[in-house]
């Protein structure tokens, strides 16, 4: 199950206006804040791509309450609005499922301990929590929805990490073959050549890109 | 689960429901029709219950049999990935329940057993009816119902009517889970099948009544009915998560595979978060300031045709930007695009550079590969400011 080339690419669009709008040019950022700020485009340029899901909502709250809004709202443009509206429904089932649970407790208080069924329903509950609290947005969501924002996080991840990778090494390349013709000449027409071999880097980037998705 | 399904879709699937909604009317109707037995003796074309009905009982199994080939492509196509799960919903029931009057049992020798299976077609019809008005003809593979799981079959149904109403009072979340229950079928295959597509499909907002029966052995208990179909819909999910994950598809036991799920998803994060170091050490020298002039210069010609896509431009955002060393450089001024989900949103102020701009198709479905080339301006610009300075 791969992500679409359209997610890719509109992902990596808005990827890259989140860096521009992060202040990159400006240099005396630290490498920690700098790290930060990829990282938050990433993401929120993953909540974008992806649309409107469970976990893209929750994502992007949990990002608008540690950050400060405006960037966000500058990156999003319109969708900031849309994407941030809390989903009440998903606090309607979180207090059904507490009310639920004070109810079975009080009944089922007393229960046989240590049977095997019970034993594995404690384990599977146990790793359901961590993954609720993995998925962004998780806490939530019941069983089977659970599974369902999970598999579409894993993809959009996935997707995620693959983009990334291919940019640093576009990057990379770039300034190495910047560094390598940087001491060799000058003048324009050897920036030229850079460019034209930059571009070549990235059609290939695209290509590959393109060819995986 | 329904109302937080309905607010986080979106309303990118209301085309779907539409016709759902009137499949749904089109078998209110054929569910009245069969309360008042004016009956066809036409062959079942158009996939109407009357028809069925009216037609002898060998024939109409033989017929609601057909349903059985064509859920399985139905089932293979649920879980195809991300917003495909969404398309495949039932039509709504707005009628609810199936009056069936028991008084007309007399009529058809497996009564019963006709009418589960026209109520499971009914369910499977929004997507099944293609297929059916095209087998109109007697099928090849004829099944006879083994006749002794008729008898468990006829306890549910009047457990059924009694529970329906009983469940509409309940919240919609466990609504959800009491239809869903109701999944009968004969067939191992068609009933794993039929359960598949029952649970996925109902997965959602304001579900119809999906009619289970239960396999031969197991009880029909509507509790354990409900257990079984959602513990069949989370394996499901399951099984997928498992080919998603690499590794995972050995491993046997929930647990274990939430485990390989839990590192997986933790392993990605952690990856995410060093390659954004990585970037954020490779990056002091690149510039992304005439991105968006390389996008309207290069992008232009690879726009596609459909366009959509809407741009909005933030002027004030752009007054607020350090101004890099670039940007004086770069003479159609760079600019910052904000891509609109919702067409027509071209702004027409100063920062328009390109007059008509080209609606950068972002969010298109055609749109391919637009995206990649804002990745070369990044480039030409670090080699533009590298000689500048």
């Amino acid at each position: 199950m791969r992500a679409s080339s359209r997610f890719k690419s509109v992902f990596l669009e808005q990827m890259l206006m989140g860096f521009q709008l992060s202040g990159f040019p400006c240099r005396t950022m630290s490498l920690p804040a700098r790290m930060h700020a990829i990282k938050l485009s990433a993401d929120v340029a993953m909540a974008v791509a992806r649309g409107s899901r469970r976990w893209t909502h929750g994502l992007i709250a949990h990002l608008s309450k540690k950050e400060d809004k405006s960037f966000l709202k500058c990156i999003l443009g319109k969708q900031y609005e849309r994407l941030t509206m809390p989903c009440y429904s998903s606090w309607k089932i979180q207090r059904c499922k507490t009310i639920l649970r004070r109810s079975f407790r009080e009944r089922f208080g007393k229960q046989k301990p240590a049977q095997a069924c019970t034993l594995a329903r404690s384990l599977v509950k146990t790793r359901a929590q961590v993954l609720k609290r993995l998925v962004p947005g998780g806490k939530a969501m019941d069983g089977y929805s659970l599974l369902d924002e999970t598999m579409d996080y894993v993809v959009c991840l996935q997707a995620q990490v693959d983009l990334m990778r291919h940019l640093l090494g576009a990057f990379e390349a770039s300034k190495l073959r910047a560094q390598t013709k940087g001491t060799s000449s000058q003048g324009r027409k050897s920036i030229k050549d850079e460019t034209d071999g930059n571009k070549k880097d990235l059609i290939e980037l695209c290509m590959h890109l393109s060819d995986n998705a | 689960m329904g109302p937080a399904r309905c607010s986080g879709v979106g309303s990118g699937n209301s085309g779907a429901y539409t016709t759902e909604i009137a499949e749904s009317l089109r078998f209110e109707e054929e569910i009245h029709s069969i309360v008042h037995p004016s009956l066809d003796s036409s062959p079942a074309a158009g996939g109407s219950f009357t028809a069925l009905l009216g037609l002898p009982a060998n024939q109409a199994v033989e017929l609601l049999h057909e349903t059985g080939p064509s859920e399985a492509p139905g089932s293979a196509a649920a879980p195809s990935p991300t917003g495909e799960l969404w398309r495949l919903r039932l039509g709504e029931h707005a009628a609810g329940p199936l009056h069936l009057p028991l008084g007309c049992s007399p009529t058809f020798p497996s009564n019963a057993a006709l009418v589960e299976r026209a109520a499971r077609f009914s369910v499977f019809a929004a997507e099944d009816s293609p297929a059916l008005s095209s087998g109109g003809g007697p099928s090849p593979r004829l099944k006879a119902e083994p006749l002794d799981s008729d008898s468990p079959p006829l306890l549910p149904i009047p457990t059924e009517k009694t529970q329906r109403p009983a469940k509409r009072k309940e919240c919609e979340k466990s609504k959800a889970k009491g239809p869903a229950k109701k999944s009968k079928s004969a067939e191992e295959n068609t009933a794993a099948a039929a359960k598949e597509t029952a649970a996925e499909n109902t997965d959602g907002e304001k579900l119809p009544y999906v009619h289970v029966r239960a396999r031969r052995g197991q009880a029909t208990d509507s509790h354990s009915l409900a257990e079984r179909a959602r513990r069949e819909k989370i394996n499901a999910r399951m099984k997928l998560l498992q080919e998603l994950v690499p590794g995972c598809s050995k491993i046997t036991g929930t647990a274990l595979v939430l485990d390989e799920i839990i590192n997986h998803v933790q392993s990605l994060q952690r990856q995410v978060e060093f390659l954004s170091m990585r970037l954020a050490a490779v990056n002091p020298r690149i510039d992304f300031g005439g991105l968006d002039s390389f996008l309207s210069a290069e992008c232009g010609p690879l726009a596609t045709a459909n366009g959509r896509g809407g741009v909005a431009l933030d002027p004030a955002l752009w007054s607020s930007h350090p101004v890099t060393a670039n940007g004086a450089r770069w003479l159609p001024q760079p600019q910052i695009r904000h891509v609109d989900v919702w067409p027509t949103q071209q702004s027409s102020t100063a920062w328009t550079r390109d007059g008509p701009a080209h609606p950068h198709a972002l969010l298109n479905p055609g749109a391919s590969l637009v995206g990649y080339d804002p990745a070369s301006s990044v480039l030409l610009n670090s080699n533009q400011l590298k000689t500048e300075l």
